[in-house]
């Protein structure tokens, strides 16, 4: 019976089932602590600040499976939020699904540039973006117009954009912010699991000699995760544009980190080849969780966040398993300095006559 | 590092040609365009002012020319700077002698060059990956430290030494610079650890099979690199007469600009101080240039992005096309080269 | 006479210095399984590449079930229905079995259908007869279970001819059964298949055919019933005309190296031998005898877990390699790339990288003219031809990058000096001095081991023989006792006989 149980479990369930262990456990943690933490309003808050978070943390997802770093996506967030923000400040008659496919457009292309220069300039990957997320928070500081972007000019559907509900029960509410999230997660882990696209981006980073060896379209194949992590971002951009409202140049500043503590923490390896957007998911909602409840909890100062954000990345690359397996290796290497030759062994039983 | 035996003036022509060459020419071209716009530009006192500007990047950035020639990198410098500043400052602030506290800040930055270190050089995980690890980490420990206030309070002589000229019209720190930057381009070009630098980012299986202790040329380089960085974190709190939880937020992205324009090899192996010094003039001035030109700090650091790309990529595009015409036009085999004496 | 599957006709391939194939013209019918056996170096892996499109021949056609091709890279070879299978699988650890079995398909749809997948992956594991979890990641697997792995793949590929290359050298004996079971199921069902392997009794028992390469000519290609293992061994060894420097006697020292009982394990078990100041000690084997494992072991880069090393003397433990050098021990690498020599240097940089510390003046400087000097003893001593020692090594000749590494060794002035295919893909002219420097460093007292692939080379230089078939030790001949055969023979696990007829 637990043959047949370790062969349906992966190591990898066990690690998100962790997850929601304490995910629950803080719920019920912060629930004893904060007043009124259970209430509709506090649900809203988190659930809605997790949502762009674990957009833009599924198309990091990809990046890393490949065994790249996409750290520009704070920037393009940033970007297509204060783009489309900007756009609709001036002309409010834009329909909503233009403005989406505007930042979703926009998303793509600085994907693409980045994708371009890993994939076919052979530049590495936290270099590329390293200099465009400099060159995206550029770009947008830049834009003309001015320099922020306006709740109360924003057009009716776009401030309301936050409040609408896809589900609404009593007191409880779902935003379609959070619904929007919901399926881009459930979109990803569906083409992660079903898709040739996504199992070969498991191959290329579990062993990205022998991809290809297979005669992988290695290129493409990084250079559309990097397309699809921009959309996601260009997405998370429109979200929070909707959320937010009243922009300013340092809109999403920092994202990328917690975008990739989210990654991290959910589970993908540092080193490609292992995670799920399901993880990602959980990792967002860990962080999100921990991040929201702090800042209402005043014990702990909310100074803590970037700390503990720190921490969380440390225990999560260190419970990677390539890390626990070098390790491991290490120990035993050094145990076996202390094991004495089998000669000298059987000269001492000589010797003391055993 | 390799000697050619062609003579001088050859010698001085084939540099011309290379990296370095050029960078000294785009170097030539910006000061020209800048004294353009302004007259005083190249005197002596409005260059070491703006030198002072960026003093602290450019001594951590020769530090990190050591780690990427040897082939790891190091993205936690800026954090830790921000970290010594901070335990400097905080520890001040409660009434720890300002001795104390700069020991500690600097104690700081090696115990965590140290810890960096140690997953690298003993543990063997990527340094990508520890040292962004660190960039978060080390940065969240400032904001425990400072929150969100200005510690403006920080000891007179450190105030001083970072703001005021120490030798004629020379601060502390730029003194301190041109002497790491001496010292490094010995210990570089002409020290035994210097080139064990360069042979284990060559290839690292060739320097341990050589019987190189690669573990600890490492550990050295990155405990080495948390004290610079504390270092230049101090210096730059000093300057400024103040520290916050941003301090040297974002550093890392001009730091490796200067080492890699410099004609250092993300790919390890190669490059010089020479390079870099070159590289960290062109990059001052050119945030000069456009601080001249009123362009706004985000602006300035999206082209300075945008030549790190570059100094990355125009070198694949270079090689990759030399790679085609070799095989496209035969290639000179090695064999006649050597065999013809 | 069905129409074969692969034929190479005269094709013939060259490198540099050597003729890797010469004029070698080999037939593959379905449903046969040929052999095809040599020493090291005899040609047998550039077959491989031209056979799968890494190479291209210089002369000579390919033709692939009656028509003519050229395979310009592995995707044709694949397309043409080739598949190669290597001694280091190259799977995807973290995907599932079944997964890396199917994972270069392009036909099976827009979607993945993973209950049908692992259905396929048990079917094809099915007729091959093996029992393998087709959900668990590949990383866990033994070698032999990533083997298999390859092996449904290429059949999933519909594979008509399948190349092995040295499949059984780190199987045991169970797991060989196993394969070669497999490899028969396959044949049934019309595959035709080239399997290179050394283990002559297990060739012999599944081969149909046998063919024997040697310094990249084929000498004998016949079938099962004609074959005797005296005849392959002779075919594969040869008598050579070249006249090798042989070294001279010399007075044999005191013992300088006793090694008992050295293992590691998975590796080599149970090596015992001794050195002695003055003389060779050959290590001869074919390839995954584990010989490099042994040397690696003793200059600190692989430690061993057990056994006992006493070295003039004294009982050590090596645990690294500046340990091993302090201690007076070298290793001269066999692949000059990759371990041996930094490209971009001079030639005196690499001369003193071993010894830096005793090139540095105060303050850790190098003494460059020191440095200088001592290349420059090195570059006469041992004729090394270049322009100067300040050149950098990459620009030198095969033969001169080897004195190069050669001269690295000798400046630490070591007391053992353990050589790994010092002469390999070599000019004749450099083999000839190296030689000459082996036998004149004897003479001055070092402590010899000799690994090598050259039989000829073994039985001219070394004054004794030790030798290894995947890591175990199978006879210590001395210079007199021991032929190529008989050498051969025990490399591969026999015990020569010779045929009552030979009277020469």
């Amino acid at each position: 019976m637990l043959t047949s149980l370790r062969r349906s479990i992966r190591p990898e369930q066990i690690r998100e089932l962790i997850l929601v262990l304490l995910i629950v456990a803080l719920v019920l943690f912060f629930g004893t602590q904060i007043e009124g933490y259970y209430s509709s309003r506090t649900f809203i808050r988190i659930s809605t600040s997790i949502a762009i978070l674990a957009v833009v943390a599924v198309g990091e997802t990809l990046v890393f499976l490949t065994r790249n770093y996409d750290i520009s996506v704070g920037s393009i967030v940033g970007l297509t939020a204060f783009f489309v923000g900007t756009q609709l400040n001036h002309y409010q008659g834009i329909p909503p699904i233009a403005a989406l496919l505007m930042a979703v457009g926009l998303g793509a292309i600085m994907g693409a540039f980045n994708g371009v220069l890993v994939a076919y300039g052979r530049v590495p990957a936290i270099i590329v973006t390293l200099g465009t997320m400099a060159m995206y928070r550029a770009m947008l500081v830049e834009y003309p117009g001015i320099k922020i972007v306006q709740m109360h000019l924003l057009p009716g559907w776009a401030q309301e954009f936050s409040r609408v509900n896809i589900i609404q029960v009593g007191d409880f509410e779902l935003r379609l912010i959070v619904g929007i999230a919901l399926a881009v997660v459930i979109i990803f882990q569906l083409v992660l699991t079903y898709l040739p696209y996504g199992r070969r981006l498991y191959a290329i980073g579990s062993n990205p000699e022998a991809a290809r060896i297979a005669g992988f379209p290695y290129q493409r194949i990084v250079f559309i995760a990097f397309v699809l992590s921009g959309t996601l971002a260009g997405l998370a951009g429109f979200m929070f544009m909707g959320r937010f409202g009243n922009l300013t140049v340092g809109a999403a500043l920092g994202m990328e980190m917690q975008a990739i503590a989210a990654v991290v923490v959910g589970g993908t390896s540092t080193m490609g080849g292992v995670g799920s957007a399901f993880g990602t998911f959980l990792g967002a909602a860990l962080i999100g969780l921990l991040d929201q409840s702090l800042l209402r909890w005043p014990i702990i100062s909310e100074f803590w966040r970037d700390a503990i954000l720190g921490l969380l990345i440390l225990l999560a690359v260190a419970s990677d398993r390539a890390i626990v397996d070098r390790l491991r290796t290490l120990w035993a290497r050094s145990e076996l300095q202390l094991r004495p030759s089998m000669a000298t062994v059987r000269q001492e039983e000589s010797v003391h006559g055993s | 590092m390799v000697h050619s035996t062609t003579s001088l003036p050859q010698r001085f022509l084939g540099w011309l040609k290379s990296w370095e060459g050029l960078l000294l020419g785009l170097l030539i071209v910006i000061l020209i365009i800048n004294s353009a716009l302004v007259p005083a530009y190249l005197t002596i006192s409005n260059q070491v002012n703006l030198f002072i500007l960026f003093i602290e990047k450019s001594i951590v950035a020769l530090m990190i020319a050591f780690i990427i020639i040897n082939g790891e990198i190091d993205l936690s410098m800026a954090s830790l700077m921000g970290l010594s500043a901070g335990t400097m400052a905080r520890l001040f602030e409660l009434g720890v002698p300002s001795g104390l506290a700069v020991l500690a800040a600097l104690c700081v930055g090696l115990i965590c060059g140290a810890f960096n270190g140690f997953w690298v050089a003993v543990v063997g995980l990527p340094s990508l990956v520890v040292t962004l690890a660190g960039l978060i980490a080390y940065r969240g420990l400032v904001w425990v430290l400072v929150e969100d206030r200005s510690i403006s309070v920080l000891p007179a002589w450190l105030n001083d030494l970072g703001q005021k000229p120490l030798i004629g019209p020379f601060p502390f720190a730029l003194i301190l610079f041109f002497t790491f930057a001496i010292i490094g381009y010995i210990i570089l070009q002409y020290s035994g650890f210097g080139r064990l630098v360069y042979v284990i980012g060559i290839n690292r299986d060739v320097a341990r099979y050589s019987g190189v202790n690669v573990r600890r040329v490492k550990m050295i380089l990155f405990t080495a690199s948390g004290f610079v960085a504390s270092i230049a974190g101090l210096l730059y709190a000093a300057r400024l007469g103040a520290m916050r939880s941003s301090t040297a937020e974002g550093f890392e992205l001009d730091i490796i600009t200067m080492v890699l324009l410099g004609g250092v090899s993300i790919f390890g192996g190669s490059g010089t101080l020479r390079g870099v010094f070159l590289s960290i003039l062109i990059i001052l001035n050119v945030r000069n240039g456009m601080g001249l030109a009123y362009m706004s700090a985000n602006l300035q650091a999206g082209v300075i992005g945008l030549l790190l790309i570059l100094s990355v990529l125009v070198p694949n595009l270079v090689s990759g096309l030399r790679a085609r015409m070799a095989r496209r036009y035969g290639m000179v085999r090695p064999l006649e080269v050597a065999e013809s004496r | 006479m069905p129409t074969p599957v692969l034929e190479l006709r005269h094709v013939s391939k060259r490198f540099d210095m050597t003729q890797a194939l010469d004029d070698v013209s080999l037939t593959l019918y379905p449903g046969e399984i040929h052999a095809l056996v040599g020493e090291n170096g005899a040609g047998k892996s550039t077959l491989i590449k031209v056979a799968t499109g890494v190479y291209q021949p210089d002369h000579g056609e390919i033709w692939v079930n009656g028509r003519r091709v050229h395979i310009r890279n592995s995707q044709e070879a694949q397309a043409l229905g080739i598949a190669a299978i290597y001694q280091e699988p190259m799977v995807f650890p973290d995907l599932s079995v079944a997964e890396n079995i199917f994972i270069s398909h392009r036909d099976r749809g827009p979607f993945v259908n993973w209950r049908k997948m692992y259905e396929d992956a048990e079917a094809i594991l099915a007729k091959l007869g093996v029992n393998l979890d087709v959900r668990l990641p590949a990383r866990g697997l033994s070698l032999a279970a990533q083997q298999t792995v390859e092996i449904a793949k290429a059949i999933s590929l519909n594979v008509c001819t399948l190349i092995m290359d040295e499949p059984t050298s780190s199987l045991s004996a169970h797991e060989v059964t196993q394969l070669f079971r497999l490899v028969s199921t396959l044949r049934d069902q019309g595959v035709a298949i080239l399997f290179i392997g050394h283990r002559l009794e297990e060739v012999l028992s599944i081969a149909d055919r046998v063919s024997v390469l040697r310094d990249g000519k084929l000498i004998s290609s016949r079938p099962r019933g004609e074959v005797t293992i005296e005849q392959v061994i002779r075919d594969m060894v040869g008598r050579r005309i070249e006249d090798f420097f042989a070294k001279s006697a010399v007075q044999r020292g005191e013992l300088l190296l006793s090694v008992r009982g050295l293992s590691k394990e998975n590796v080599f078990s149970d090596i015992s031998f001794d050195v002695y100041r003055g003389e060779v000690l050959g290590f001869a084997g074919l390839v995954g005898s584990r010989r490099t494992d042994v040397g690696l072991a003793l200059f600190g880069v692989e430690p061993a877990d057990a056994g006992q090393i006493i070295f003039e003397g004294k009982e050590i433990r090596i645990r690294s390699p500046q340990q091993a050098l302090q201690m007076g021990i070298a290793y001269i690498t066999e692949d000059r790339l990759r371990y041996g020599l930094s490209m971009p240097l001079s030639i005196a940089a690499n001369i003193t990288l071993p010894t830096l510390a005793n090139y540095l003046g105060a303050l850790g400087l190098i003494r460059s003219a020191a440095e200088y000097a001592d290349a420059e003893e090195f570059r006469q001593r041992l004729s090394i031809r270049a322009p100067s020692v300040q050149v950098e090594v990459a620009k030198l000749s095969g033969g001169n990058q080897q004195k190069v590494v050669l001269s690295k060794w000798l400046n630490t002035k070591p007391k053992l000096l353990i050589l790994d295919e010092p002469t390999r893909g070599i000019d004749v002219r450099t083999k000839a001095e190296v030689h000459h420097m082996i036998s004149e460093l004897a003479a001055q007292g070092l402590g010899i081991i000799l690994i090598s692939s050259d039989l000829p080379e073994i039985m001219a230089m070394s004054d004794r023989i030790l030798v290894m078939r995947e890591g175990r030790q199978m006879g210590l001949f001395t210079r007199e006792e021991a032929t190529q055969e008989k050498v051969m023979a025990a490399a591969m696990g026999q015990e020569y006989k010779v045929p009552e007829t030979q009277l020469c």
